[in-house]
């Protein structure tokens, strides 16, 4: 009996301790859950806990602080739900902004959905993410349905239309690679000379490398995470695939890893992506020297400052909702919230083009991006250069 | 086949017992409240945790059964639960069929998998049936990732949640009594199974193989049997997971990681205790959900563990227990018996 009555008091002590942290009034709470298994996610995370706290220290959004809790998610699906459903139901988040892996992204949105939480999105680019038809989900990078075509474009008027596809296992490299087929096929009417189908992690290419030399393409489209891709690309020069045969990669190519691990085998590689470190803009010019500066990164990609154009809409939207902040007001505060973004118009930011959204639960309104930027890079290694090649804007209803 | 209709007997013998049966019941009962105490107590979110658990502890106990009791080093238990998972969401979404018969079906086809998995047991002992089963449940989990039908890189989405009539489990406390029913249920077989011959021929085998085998006892059947038995956990807490809500699956819920997180769970608890394998997923499950703050230093703090348990404690926590237990009453005994001498 004195054991059950220790049990109880030890539950309601963990209880007591517990629901300290629990929601308190007056204060927006954000939750965010990212991929942070590599250094560039951990700076990708921490740069929106900076820029919270910078919104925080100039006096919080019309009078009150923001309180952030960064998750990492490990680019898995249960871990991601689960954050999900502890920032929604545990920390009572106002907002949830996530994720970095479109795996993860696409489960949050029918959890985002169904609690009727605010959901934001600063790295995914599946396109399945805003056609499941949430009312909750909104998308700040470029859809990748809109980086295929521009890819397609370019590569059918400017390279050739015998090409290989090495495509990696990850959602959104997956959804990069069949949709850059879709799109050849129907701007060009061509079939792949080749197709890989590879590990998320593969290691290594050289038999596909050497398959592809023997079918002699015009280009190769390496559509895989930022690791793999860097070992692809090498081992395309390793099977003595010539620099003549160019190489596209996915929205994965901006990742500074890749022409960090790759070197020189990165020289001439082209994507579609949302920004360019090399943009001359003089927004662009201070943010480079800002992430210099913070994080030690001396070119930052697109992750980055999608995070960052993430944060400008939330806190104009924030800015331009009634929040009542109090326990009772949770849901209609979620509501303000999801409606004031999707009053975002003509945002003009880092991004290649503005960012726009509405209020119709379709991928019209939501895939808030609609104009990717080729670039190239024309030097790889730690100090790598880039080159933009075009930016073209979408219809908003292309690739549906 | 008549040694598998005597085993049979057996089990349903200790079936018999129902007196054994009214502890189980009460605490049955009494966890039927537990999603409110740890609501009012915690909230929400950690019945969502208590899930979790529920779905670990099958997995553990499972496991416990076949590396346990029978002692084979398996590492394919999570290609298993895979198998489960993506067999129980297909038949559900292609075919429409209701959780209540797409699990029982998915548990069948595990268990297929599992006597798959089982017969390299036959043959092999040790690190290499490690590898051979590490093989096989990394196979699945390629296999899933690179076939669209399977879900490939995208996965399986709109995976429909468990219904009663026109009522959808899709809630944490409603699912949560189904989960938790699975493992008690599961608990309750695998003391079944222990406390029966088939038991008491898988401990023979995991003591000597060489002694079983001139005891009579038919090795290579009764290895077969504890990898089919696990796949019956496997395969149920696979289908659970599967229509848990939001009901979606990647082939990244079943990589070696997980194995080894499971594997943790297992030594942490005491190999070859039950109570132990699922004391051993409560508390990894917690400690991996209370730590993600220090994300950074989880894989760290993890492997840590895992020494610190194979040099300190062998025996895992159910076995500490379990030596308390054991030198209490050798304690009293000797007491008892100095008293009666005195």
């Amino acid at each position: 009996m004195r054991n059950w009555t220790k049990f109880l008091a030890g539950l309601a002590a963990g209880g007591f301790v517990l629901s300290a942290t629990a929601a308190l009034a007056d204060e927006i709470r954000i939750g965010i859950t990212m991929r942070m298994v590599s250094e560039n996610g951990q700076k990708y995370g921490q740069m929106v806990m900076d820029e919270i706290g910078l919104i925080n220290e100039a006096g919080g959004i019309n009078g009150h602080q923001i309180k952030a809790t960064l998750m990492n998610d490990e680019c898995k699906s249960d871990k991601g739900v689960a954050n999900a459903n502890k920032l929604i139901f545990q920390e009572k988040v106002h907002l949830l902004v996530g994720s970095t892996c479109s795996s993860v992204s696409l489960p949050i949105v029918d959890v985002t959905a169904k609690a009727k939480v605010p959901q934001i999105i600063p790295h995914s680019t599946n396109a399945k993410i805003t056609q499941k038809g949430s009312a909750w989900v909104f998308r700040v990078p470029v859809s990748g349905r809109f980086y295929a075509g521009v890819n397609a474009k370019y590569v059918g008027e400017n390279i050739g239309k015998k090409i290989a596809y090495i495509c990696a296992a990850d959602a959104a490299s997956q959804n990069d690679c069949d949709a850059m087929q879709a799109q050849m096929k129907s701007q060009h009417g061509t079939e792949p000379a080749y197709v890989a189908q590879v590990q998320e992690k593969e290691v290594d290419f050289r038999t596909h490398m050497q398959k592809i030399k023997l079918a002699g393409v015009d280009g190769i489209m390496v559509a895989a995470l930022a690791e793999t891709m860097s070992r692809a690309l090498i081992q395309s020069y390793e099977a003595g695939i010539g620099p003549n045969v160019r190489r596209i990669g996915s929205s994965s190519a901006s990742n500074a890893p890749v022409p960090k691990i790759s070197g020189d085998a990165v020289k001439g590689v082209f994507y579609a992506a949302a920004y360019s470190n090399a943009d001359t803009r003089p927004i662009a010019k201070l943010f480079n020297q800002m992430v210099k500066d913070r994080y030690g990164i001396h070119a930052p990609d697109h992750d980055f400052s999608q995070a960052y154009d993430l944060i400008r809409i939330v806190e104009m939207a924030l800015n331009n909702s009634d929040l009542k902040l109090t326990n009772s007001s949770l849901a209609a505060d979620r509501t303000a919230i999801r409606d004031a973004i999707a009053n975002v118009k003509n945002y003009q930011g880092l991004a290649s083009g503005p960012i726009s959204f509405c209020a119709d639960a379709t991928p019209q309104c939501r895939d808030g991006n609609k104009t990717p930027v080729l670039i190239s890079y024309r030097k790889g290694g730690e100090a790598f250069e880039t080159e933009v090649l075009a930016r073209v804007s979408m219809p908003e209803d292309f690739g549906l | 086949m008549i040694s598998f209709i005597t085993n049979f007997t057996s089990v349903i013998e200790s079936l018999a017992k129902v007196h054994r049966l009214l502890p189980w019941l009460i605490a049955y009962v009494l966890l039927l409240f537990l999603p409110n105490l740890i609501t009012a107590t915690f909230g929400e979110y950690y019945v969502d945790l208590a899930n979790r658990c529920c779905l670990f502890i099958l997995l553990a106990v499972g496991l416990n059964i076949v590396k346990g009791f029978c002692g084979q080093v398996t590492v394919g238990h999570i290609g298993l639960y895979a198998i489960g998972a993506v067999t129980s969401a297909l038949l559900a979404q292609n075919y429409g069929l209701p959780f209540w018969l797409s699990a029982p079906l998915a548990i069948l086809v595990t268990c297929l998998a599992g006597l798959v998995v089982g017969l390299p047991s036959v043959r092999l002992e040790g690190a290499y049936l490690a590898l051979a089963t590490l093989g096989l449940g990394e196979s699945v989990r390629i296999m899933i990732a690179v076939t669209p039908a399977l879900g490939s890189s995208t996965g399986i989405m709109m995976i429909p949640a468990p219904t009663i009539g026109d009522y959808v489990i899709e809630s944490f406390d409603h699912y949560f009594y189904l989960v938790m029913t699975a493992a008690i249920i599961g608990i309750y077989f695998s003391f079944v199974i222990l406390n029966s011959s088939t038991g008491r021929a898988f401990k023979a085998i995991r003591e000597d193989v060489i002694a079983a085998s001139v005891s009579g006892i038919n090795v290579p059947f009764y290895k077969l049997l504890a990898f089919v038995i696990s796949a019956i956990y496997a395969g149920l807490a696979g289908a659970l997971f599967a229509h848990m809500p939001p009901g979606y699956l990647h082939h990244n819920n079943f990589t070696v990681i997980e194995m080894v997180t499971l594997l943790l769970m297992v030594v942490l608890g005491g190999i070859g205790n039950i109570w132990g394998g699922v004391v051993g997923a409560i508390v990894v499950t917690v400690i991996y959900d209370q730590t993600k703050d220090y994300y950074f230093y989880q894989p760290l703090i993890f492997g840590v563990t895992m020494v610190f348990l194979v040099v300190f404690m062998p025996r895992g926590i159910g076995g500490v227990i379990e030596q308390a237990i054991v030198k209490r009453k050798f304690i009293e005994k000797h007491e008892e018996q100095n008293l009666g001498t005195s």
